[in-house]
């Protein structure tokens, strides 16, 4: 099967990589951009650990042709500060010891940014709702969630100040 | 490997979708579909983003959903508490952004867990040929499954919903909270008058080979209040009525008892 030229808005950035027809975007993301925070884990949607966004919204990478999101916004993990800095969300992983061996870290916080860009003040169902279809398998979730509810607390303190 | 195919309309899709015949997969949020591909023998991938078919119209009465509406959409367009709930216990938010309503009709067990919603809803299913378009009742089109298997129908290509006359509910009994196959699914809708049941649509799913309604709990309930004796008649209607297989979810014994409880439970909801 030929190759072909697929174009992409990484990031904020315009990709044009040369990828298979079925590559999938977490294919090209991993291999052709070298955007290692998507994670490969089940390759099957059942973990979460490839999640990006696509136009804002949460998807898996694993299930996603690159072909078929051409022409829209993907963001991953790298791309959620330009300076590389960490954002308020990812110190809050950080000061709650929200991750361990770190494989599901970057799905889980590209998740709860899902999550809190559409609802900035959710209650703990609402955020483990959230993460439901993101598997940990070392924390037992309860660091993650406090995490997200620091950065919950820290963003609404943030817009009110 | 498939060779991935964009028409660029409904009639070329579905076009398509007739001359391919059996090597061709029609291939919508893709969270199916692409985790079971590769091993599959499909020749070709139908790509059906891009049609149109990805919006919820209301109407008079009711709704025409169409296919392609990711689940999530479903959810916030159409505020019936049965489609509510069903498109919630479908994977987690991610999957309930990508996977489609027409997708997860041909999903097969133990996934398709918003069939036995939009079975209790009494929905109705367009399909596009190269014949033109064919409505077909929900029921009617599991009812034509074989070996858990859709038959080959055309395209899907919309949902049409009316709003229900009685009050729905919707359970998954799954062995955890969120993300995860089910044991079974049941949904029901319930019209009452003055009290007592006129009308009833009790339908499940992951408990026979196709989802079904089960008319053997319908009519344990319907011309009596819903009330425990009613209730318990129904979920023993149910679990009469299931032919469950065994899988690495649960036993055919352990799905036959569940579809009675929940049966009970999602009626217990109506009560």
């Amino acid at each position: 099967m030929e190759s072909k030229l697929i174009r992409l808005t990484v990031n904020g950035r315009e990709e044009a990589v040369v990828a298979d027809p079925l590559a999938t975007l977490q294919d090209v993301l991993r291999d052709s951009l070298e955007l290692t925070a998507v994670k490969s884990g089940c390759g099957q949607g059942g973990c979460g650990s490839c999640s990006v966004l696509v136009d804002g919204e949460l998807r898996l990478s694993c299930l996603t042709l690159a072909e078929r999101v051409e022409g829209a916004e993907i963001t991953t993990l790298e791309g959620l500060n330009e300076t590389n800095a960490i954002v308020p969300l990812q110190q809050a992983f950080v000061e709650n010891y929200a991750a361990q061996c770190g494989y599901c870290t970057a799905g889980m916080v590209m998740a709860a940014k899902a999550l809190l860009d559409r609802n900035p003040a959710p209650s703990r169902d609402e955020i483990v709702e959230g993460l439901s279809g993101n598997l940990c398998r070392c924390t037992g979730f309860a660091p993650i969630v406090r995490a997200v509810e620091q950065a919950a607390r820290a963003l609404s303190g943030e817009e009110a100040s | 490997m498939p060779e991935l195919l964009r028409p660029g309309s409904v009639d070329e899709a579905a076009g398509l979708i007739g001359s391919h015949g059996a090597a061709a997969a029609v291939l919508a949020g893709g969270t199916s579909l692409l985790r079971e591909i590769w091993p599959s023998d499909a020749g070709y991938l139908i790509a059906v983003d891009g049609l149109g078919l990805d919006r919820v119209e209301a109407r008079d009465g009711g709704w025409s959903i169409g296919a392609a509406v990711p689940l999530r959409a479903l959810r916030e367009a159409v505020p019936i508490p049965a489609l509510q709930a069903a498109t919630r216990e479908i994977g987690g938010p991610a999957v309930q952004n990508m996977a489609t309503v027409g997708g997860n009709l041909f999903a097969r067990a133990p996934f398709g867990d918003l069939a036995p919603a939009l079975l209790a809803l009494g929905a109705d299913l367009v399909f596009a040929s190269a014949d033109g378009e064919a409505t077909q009742p929900i029921d009617a089109f599991y009812a034509a499954w074989s070996d858990g298997a859709p038959p080959r129908a055309g395209l899907l290509i919309r949902i049409e919903l009316d709003e229900p006359a009685g009050a729905s509910a919707y359970l998954k009994c799954a062995r955890r909270r969120y993300s995860t196959p089910s044991v079974v699914t049941v949904a029901a809708c319930v019209e009452t008058d003055g009290g007592t049941v006129s009308a009833a649509r009790v339908a499940l799913s992951g408990a026979s080979a196709a989802p079904f309604r089960c008319g053997a709990a319908e009519r344990a309930v319907i011309g009596s209040a819903l009330d425990d004796a009613a209730m318990a008649a129904a979920a023993a209607a149910a679990e009469a009525a299931v032919t469950p297989a065994t899988d690495p979810v649960a036993t055919d014994w352990y799905r036959r008892r569940m579809a009675g409880v929940f049966v009970r439970r999602v009626l217990a909801q109506l009560a």
